[in-house]
């Protein structure tokens, strides 16, 4: 090993929601004088809005910290942030493979939780070294001997050394610092070798072009190197070599154990996939860094703007959102209800949620989300195979010899207690159990062979609501099944709105539909006349209710005083309307398009 | 010489009603009344100019008649001091049943105020109670003959209709009998929940049952149709009048004529601005006292805590929204004249929805755009697209 790697740190913040992993970088970040207190945004390393409203890391921010360390040394700490959702469990286990060890914020208060253990797991298939820490100790409530028997009994893991920490408070960061060094290996890798480098993050910089986060695994890498990405095997010049202190700095090179970014004239992070490796072009390494896949979109749905708003911004968003986002895709599509949109392909559901709701705060755009789909493959009788990503595209039913679904591995991960009530979602979600297994005397995994539509419909806001929270859940696609499945379609005012139509299993199209049209009862305003709301397979309908008529929408009084008053009622009045959609005479408020899909304890 | 109606504020109430979200204030001594009454003459004094012409003035609330009379005319003789009051002025005061008596009613009368306006809100002693309200039925009754006695030819009476447990029958009932007394005016309104009334906590709470909008609409049709068939003229959304008996000061508000507001929280609407005063009881005098005019935004005065500068556009649409309560609706060629402009170019397109949807209608013969008996019931829905 050489001497400089001794003085490197490579590691990630592995945390439950809400047990302080960002509080913990904000404070790493202060301690190490990387950013002063006065300029700290709390929770520095997650920089998009989004996240910080919903306490996930999406994106990965990657910093790197100078730390004079009691050794007298002076070391340099790269902190590799990672996201925590299931969509996002590729992009964790690339961001892990870039370090050599993590630390395990454990709440004093709460213990060990699901989330914590899915992610242990990632990191110890990464041979990872696991640093635990015990936060939130100012708490009252705080139990760190408990929070350490729990990660000793559920992980496995030595807690005795475990620093007992207030993030918040700012108290014994110093012996996490410290701990870094002791328990989290050095770096190795031959700076002589032939560069191996692993992309495990990329983002798009309107000067720069795309920016790829890199670890370093053998030989170097620098400035006007001829590189080539070992899956595409497409050439690019480097020309900038640097690290983030925390902005964008540049260096002369990176070596073997290093972490940073370079930037190559690449024009779309479609081009350096996350997991990709780098090498020279003129010295290339024999094989590539382990663990590459290529992300594939595993849900669909359409995207179209709302009333008002022009298909040319949403083409220019959904343009700008793909430079940064490899996972994302889409293609025009036109829609008899909504006009001219867009069919997007997503990783999963939060994913969607995360692109839609970007398009709508950062681009400040209007737009409607149809429902979500999977792809089908779907067998006519003259023996064609079609995917189908839009219920809209099925042929119609005479032509259909059959239909076939992707169906999903879903490992899911409980406490003991709620293992019935899983199993009974999971049924009623047409999954079938391969094997169950005890992790711990307390933890049990489930494994499934589910259908991927059923898992992307409600499945997950499911299991977080059954298990209050601890279920975690991780799926991979396994392959394509025949399926008796059904296009269902809605209604509105005797109007077919095709926005609406799913394809689902024929055993849960009553259900589905019922709840659709219940759904869609509650949402859509009551109009000058009736409004009857169907579900309907084909000619038959399933389901029905209806929208009354109203009768009266008048203010009593308007004198003198009130004339400004109600006038402000009424322009609230109109933006509301604004929000709304016209099919036919039916005006339909945007949010019915999405609210159709979430899961609703009361209505099981 | 510039014509203006005049309203002024007596925020004051015996006890506040269940259902009120207006500014009054209840349990207030007789020196607080007096201390607002001479804040009221310095702010009068402040308006003065014998070059405005008042054709109306609406001594409104809160509870007018709570005060002692002597109060109310010295108002009233400011009031003339300052301004010139039009011969044929319709001077109007609110009073509440139950606080009125022959002292008073003479005295009003005396200081020359020729309307009243009587809340009576309802003539069942049971619904009265679930109000709040201070009076029963009979008070009512022997206050309006009181009044007839003292010299009162144009009164008017405020009821209310779709209030908790009141049946269809319960409310006729009490149409019915105002009737009888044969007022000259009649305001009737559907009650409304506001917020931060005990009403409003009772219905949170689930122990209130509003009646449904289809029972609602059933006792505002059947109250057309009684007071059209007694000889009563239904001019605006709410308000009915014997022929020439119209209000001629809320008039001012559906056609966007001007008013001067006094008192505390008074809204004034004058040269296409509107404005609105201090609603603190202590600042509001403490102003008068110290008459500070430092920190207050230009044409208005130093009670004023809004000002808004109406746009042209904003001036179409509450020409829109307040005239369109008036049953006849606008004149168009009042619009024309306003605005330079025929109310088809402006809005043509929600004109034409709605005249589709029924809820409008075009009279070029009358020179008249209106809400059809329909559109009235659905007033927001189709002003929503004017504003």
């Amino acid at each position: 090993m050489d001497q400089y790697q001794n003085q490197i740190r490579n590691f990630c913040i592995i945390a439950h929601i809400d047990h302080g992993k960002s509080t913990l970088a904000d404070r790493l970040l202060e301690t190490t004088g990387v950013v002063a207190h006065r300029e700290m945004k709390e929770q520095f390393l997650d920089n998009m809005d989004i996240e910080r409203e919903r306490g996930i890391t999406i994106k990965l921010q990657t910093t790197r910290l100078n730390y004079q360390a009691k050794d007298g040394k002076e070391y340099i700490f790269n902190l590799i942030d990672t996201p925590g959702h299931v969509d996002f469990t590729y992009e964790v286990s690339r961001s892990l493979a870039a370090c050599e060890g993590a630390v395990l914020v454990v709440d004093a208060t709460q213990g060990v939780e699901a989330q914590t253990v899915a992610n242990v797991y990632l990191a110890l298939d990464e041979n990872l070294e696991i640093f635990p820490v015990i936060n939130k100790i100012d708490l009252a409530s705080a139990d760190p001997d408990a929070a350490k028997a729990e990660i000793e009994e559920v992980l496995g893991i030595d807690a005795s050394e475990a620093p007992l920490i207030s993030a918040k408070e700012g108290t014994n960061i110093e012996e996490v610092l410290e701990g870094v060094i002791r328990h989290i290996p050095a770096p190795g890798g031959d700076p002589e070798g032939k560069l191996k480098a692993l992309i495990f993050d990329s983002y798009y910089d309107n000067y720069r072009g795309v920016v790829i986060y890199t670890r370093v695994f053998d030989g170097e890498i620098k400035e006007g190197d001829l590189i080539k990405l070992m899956s595409t095997n497409k050439k690019y010049e480097v020309t900038e070599v640097g690290v983030f202190a925390p902005g964008p700095t540049p260096v002369k090179r990176l070596r073997a154990g290093e972490v940073g970014y370079i930037c190559a004239g690449i024009k779309q992070v479609a081009d350096a996939r996350v997991g990709d490796t780098i090498t020279l072009d003129n010295d290339p390494a024999d094989a590539p860094l382990p663990g590459y896949k290529k992300m594939q979109s595993m849900v669909y749905c359409g995207i179209y703007p709302a009333e008002g708003e022009k298909y040319e911004s949403v083409r220019e968003a959904l343009e700008k959102l793909q430079l940064n986002d490899a996972a994302f895709m889409f293609e025009p599509e036109t829609s008899t209800a909504l006009g001219f949109g867009f069919r997007c392909g997503f990783l999963g559901l939060l994913h969607m949620e995360i692109i839609v709701e970007r398009l709508e705060r950062e681009f400040d755009l209007s737009i409607i989300t149809t429902s979500p789909s999977v792809t089908y493959k779907v067998v006519t009788k003259d023996g064609r195979e079609l995917m189908i990503q839009n219920p809209s595209n099925l042929p119609p039913q005479n032509e259909i010899d059959h239909i076939e679904e992707p169906l999903v591995k879903a490992d899911i991960m409980i406490p003991k207690e709620y293992v019935g009530s899983i199993m009974e979602i999971c049924q009623e979600r047409r999954g079938v159990m391969t094997h169950m297994e005890y992790i711990t005397e307390n933890r049990v995994a489930l494994h499934y062979e589910m259908p991927l539509n059923e898992v992307i419909y409600d499945f997950f806001d499911a299991l977080k609501s059954k298990t209050k929270g601890y279920g975690s859940l991780d799926y991979e696609m396994l392959r394509y099944e025949k399926s008796n499945l059904v296009k269902m379609d809605i209604l509105l005012n005797k109007e077919l709105v095709d926005a609406f139509s799913m394809i689902v299993h024929e055993s849960k199209a009553y259900s589905r539909g019922r709840y659709v049209c219940e759904k869609l009862k509650e949402l859509i305003p009551m109009h000058q006349f009736e409004i009857p709301i169907q579900a309907a397979i084909g000619q038959k309908v399933i389901a029905r209710e209806t929208v009354k008529a109203y009768r009266k929408d008048v203010i009593a009084k308007c004198y003198g005083g009130d004339i400004s008053r109600k006038k402000k009622l009424l322009e609230k009045q109109k933006e509301g309307k604004r929000r709304m959609r016209q099919f036919g005479r039916v005006e339909v408020p945007q949010e019915a398009f999405t609210a159709v899909l979430k899961y609703d304890e009361n209505k099981k | 010489m510039k014509s203006l109606g005049l309203y002024i504020h007596i925020p004051f109430c015996l006890k506040k009603c269940n259902y009120c979200d207006f500014l009054s204030l209840g349990g207030m001594s007789e020196e607080d009344h007096a201390a607002y009454t001479e804040a009221l003459l310095v702010e009068l004094e402040h308006y003065a100019d014998r070059n405005i012409s008042l054709d109306s003035v609406y001594i409104g609330g809160g509870t007018p008649s709570l005060l002692d009379p002597g109060l109310i005319s010295r108002v009233v003789q400011r009031v003339q001091s300052c301004f010139t009051i039009s011969e044929e002025a319709e001077i109007t005061i609110e009073a509440n049943p139950g606080l009125l008596d022959k002292n008073k009613l003479t005295t009003y009368r005396g200081a020359g105020i020729n309307r009243l306006s009587i809340g009576a809100q309802s003539l069942n002693n049971e619904i009265l109670k679930l109000l709040g309200r201070v009076h029963d039925r009979e008070e009512f009754v022997r206050n309006f003959h009181l009044a007839r006695e003292c010299g009162f030819e144009n009164i008017s009476v405020d009821l209310i209709f779709a209030i908790p447990g009141q049946t269809h029958d319960i409310w006729m009932d009490s149409l019915e009998k105002t009737i009888d007394l044969g007022p000259e005016h009649i305001s009737f309104y559907s009650l409304q929940i506001e917020e931060e009334t005990p009403f409003y906590d009772l219905w949170k709470k689930g122990e209130l049952k509003p009646v449904d909008d289809q029972g609602d609409r059933a006792m505002y049709h059947s109250a057309i149709d009684r007071l059209q068939s007694s000889g009563y003229r239904h001019y605006e959304i709410s308000n009915a009048a014997k022929p020439g008996y119209e209000s001629r000061h809320n008039l001012k508000y559906w056609s966007m004529d001007e008013y001067l507001g006094v008192g505390l929280g008074a809204h004034s609407y004058i040269d296409g601005r509107r404005f609105s005063n201090e609603t603190d009881l202590s600042r509001y005098i403490r102003i008068a006292k110290e008459k500070n005019c430092a920190g207050r935004r230009q044409g208005a005065s130093p009670w004023t805590i809004w000002f808004h500068e109406n746009t042209v556009e904003g001036e179409m649409s509450e020409f829109m929204f307040t005239g369109l309560r008036k049953v006849e609706g606008i004149r168009l060629s009042d619009y024309e004249k306003r605005f330079a402009l025929p109310v088809t170019a402006v809005y043509g397109d929600p004109i034409n929805k709605h005249i589709e949807t029924g809820l409008l209608e075009i009279d070029e013969k009358a020179d008249r755009l209106r809400l059809t008996a329909k559109g009235i019931d659905l007033f927001n829905r189709v002003l929503v697209d004017f504003v």
